[in-house]
């Protein structure tokens, strides 16, 4: 098992600043980057693409936070499925509409038909990649442009790999072992 | 597409094959390769297996740094290639450099990683390419 660098044995370069800008996201467990910590410059430029891929962009990062979510929990990863944007919060996501990503949106009336079709880019990459086939890109190029799409298709990638690798570590926050 | 970089140090196709379709019977690669090789494929296909147990035999050959520069590494390639697959492109350059179209490229490479193809076959499409190329009025 890895446990995260532990604080006290002394400062990793970067890694405070990195910490800072890692709590926007997960309101104060730092077990990822802490984590990453233990080579080199891993957690910087790690978090860098992160951040860049869930908080920067053209797309609603409302709707990027619950798509980052559904991955983590697809992915069985209780530590990304437990974080949550404090921004995302302060634009009003809630945990309703969370859930109702996370689960059943096809029929949702909350989510619209591009909303609907990038919760479903995200709900196919990984379980059924067939089926994102050019006729699913032509219906995204409907809703998103080419590089709204591509956005999309970066943050889905980096997440999922992120969120396997913490879930084969089992380390659901502070160091231990949680529940999805 | 290949590292340069591992290319120079004597990386070849052919261990690079070994290292996809046959690492666990082979006698190419160390005990620590294998395990790391296995972590790959652990974490592409069988994610739940990679439990304390596992990383006890990984701390047995790599240092708590090497096992999350493995584990980073790995997560990386296994989120972008399945993203990257969907897109379905293909190399800008043919076997031996040539700067060639997606129709073009697709043809050479079709759907089987140029790690899979014999390479007389790989060859020999861009050389009748070049062959086409080469032709009067083109």
């Amino acid at each position: 098992m890895i446990d995260p660098v532990d604080e006290r044995a002394g400062a990793v370069p970067g890694l405070a600043e990195t910490e800072r800008s890692f709590t926007q996201l997960s309101g104060g467990d730092a077990t990822f980057p802490r984590i990453l910590a233990h080579v080199p410059g891993y957690a910087e430029a790690m978090w860098g693409a992160m951040s860049e891929a869930l908080f920067e962009g053209a797309v609603d990062h409302r709707l990027k936070e619950i798509i980052r979510i559904r991955l983590a929990r697809t992915a069985g990863d209780p530590y990304f499925s437990n974080l949550r944007s404090t921004s995302a919060a302060e634009s009003g996501l809630n945990e309703d509409l969370i859930e109702a990503g996370c689960s059943d949106f096809e029929s949702d009336p909350r989510f619209d038909e591009s909303e609907k079709w990038a919760l479903r880019y995200a709900s196919r990459m990984y379980a059924d990649p067939a089926g994102v086939d050019s006729v699913f890109y032509e219906e995204g190029k409907r809703h998103f442009t080419e590089a709204q799409i591509m956005e999309l298709g970066g943050l889905i990638a980096l997440f999922h790999g992120m969120a396997v690798f913490m879930s084969t570590l089992g380390n659901g926050g502070a160091g231990t072992r949680a529940v999805v | 597409m290949r590292s340069a970089s591992a290319k120079r140090n004597g990386l070849t196709e052919e261990r690079i094959d070994e290292g996809i379709d046959n690492w666990r019977d082979s006698d190419e690669f160390t005990d620590a390769e294998k395990l790391a090789l296995e972590f790959s494929e652990l974490m592409q296909f069988e994610p739940e297996k990679i439990d304390d147990a596992f990383y006890a035999r990984l701390g047995e050959h790599y240092s708590t740094p090497e096992m999350v520069e493995l584990g980073v590494f790995i997560g990386f390639n296994v989120g972008y290639h399945t993203f990257f697959r969907t897109l379905d492109f293909y190399p800008m350059f043919t076997p031996d450099g040539r700067l060639v179209s997606q129709e073009e490229s697709r043809r050479i490479y079709g759907e089987t990683p140029v790690s899979h193809r014999d390479d007389r076959v790989v060859r020999a499409l861009a050389e009748s390419m070049e062959d086409v190329d080469d032709r009067p009025g083109r």
